[in-house]
């Protein structure tokens, strides 16, 4: 997780941020450091790896025009994240007006998912059981509202702060928070379905 | 939960602060003395752990199968979308059409009763041009000789007129 370097000047063009808005200006080095990161939490958020691909190019091209918009607030990855997290749910809306569309060739399951986990050193056994496992929390949270969701990748997979995932997703700490139970409590409840 | 356990709700806060210095000390307390509660949290935990790494697993396949570079743009999506959407109008407007050709093609078929009113009154503007096309010809076509009778039908027509002028004059004027 990047420690954010505090500004020496608020409010005023500072040291810290002139190296961020150089950053952000060139994009090869922008798309090496972060494009995993970013791409990751889009193919998850729409579960559609050319969708996922293409919110990851637009999530890029859109921090590079308006870097000088950048502020300097918050760290490159969450400022990202921010982009990334408005291109998704605009994505969302735009997918669920494609009625005619029928699900995607590329879409994912839960079991392929499973399948291609590597587990080495367990038993088949054992194997089975974690995959049922993954498969019950692989829907719930996929079965889970935009916003939960979202807060629930960034904090279990991104692993960021709270005050991160709230400055990325534009919203309060406790907001975020209240996400995360229910989150959590929904895919508790989906884990003690399967016992 | 049984009473003196957690709440599934204290245990949610406390995988939600794990690795942050937010813990609650009581709770860790617990956690330490109670095996149940660990096992609960501990479940929890393990499905949140392998969710990430398949998650992270499956990432980095589709990212493997990715070119490196950055690819322009593809521009075609707003029209596709565009295009789907015209799509959508067209084809009911299509299927209605379609579906009142076949009457368009009955009332066609039988064009006696497309427009009756209209028809009537053009047979009765063809009956009454024939009947003064046929006088025509017969008083065209009426001999010499009989000019004489039709001078007299004519009279004969024009006194009665005159006769019946009086008659009605003098049932008009009865004193």
């Amino acid at each position: 997780m990047e420690a954010l370097e505090p500004l020496i000047y608020a409010g005023e063009l500072s040291p810290v941020r002139d190296r961020m808005i150089a950053e952000l200006g060139d994009i090869d080095t922008l798309c090496a450091t972060y494009r995993s990161r970013i791409y990751r939490y889009a193919l998850l958020s729409l579960r559609d790896p050319d969708l996922a691909e293409s919110v990851t190019q637009d999530c890029f091209l859109k921090a590079h025009r308006a870097r000088d918009e950048f502020r300097g607030d918050c760290s490159i990855a969450t400022w990202l994240t921010r982009i990334a997290t408005n291109l998704i749910r605009d994505s969302t809306r735009s997918r669920k007006f494609q009625f005619w569309k029928t699900a995607s060739h590329t879409a994912v399951e839960a079991g392929a998912v499973a399948d291609r986990l590597r587990s080495p050193g367990i038993s088949p056994e054992t194997a089975m059981v974690v995959r049922e496992e993954l498969v019950q929390v692989w829907d719930s949270v996929a079965a889970l509202p935009g916003k939960q969701r979202s807060v629930f990748l960034l904090r279990f997979v991104e692993e960021m702060e709270l005050p991160e995932i709230a400055t990325a997703m534009g919203l309060h700490v406790g907001t975020v928070k209240s996400h995360l139970h229910r989150a959590l409590a929904a895919v508790r409840k989906a884990m003690e379905r399967k016992r | 939960m049984k009473t003196g356990h957690l709440s599934t709700s204290e245990q949610e806060e406390y995988v939600l602060n794990q690795g942050t210095e937010e813990q609650c000390p009581q709770v860790l307390r617990h956690l330490v003395e109670c095996a149940a509660c660990r096992t609960e949290v501990a479940r929890l935990e393990h499905g949140i752990a392998i969710f990430r790494s398949a998650a992270v697993e499956w990432s980095s396949q589709c990212l493997a199968t990715r070119p490196q570079q950055l690819q322009p743009v593809p521009l075609r999506r707003f029209p596709i979308a565009v295009v789907r959407w015209g799509f959508a109008a067209v084809v009911p407007l299509v299927l209605l059409l379609l579906a009142l050709l076949p009457l368009h093609l009955f009332r066609l078929s039988s064009p006696q009763a497309t427009h009756p009113a209209v028809q009537i009154s053009a047979a009765q503007i063809s009956d009454d041009a024939l009947l003064e096309q046929v006088d025509e010809q017969v008083s065209v076509t009426v001999p010499s000789s009989m000019e004489s009778l039709t001078h007299l039908v004519s009279a004969d027509n024009k006194s009665g007129t005159a006769s019946a002028a009086a008659g009605s004059k003098h049932i008009v004027q009865p004193n």
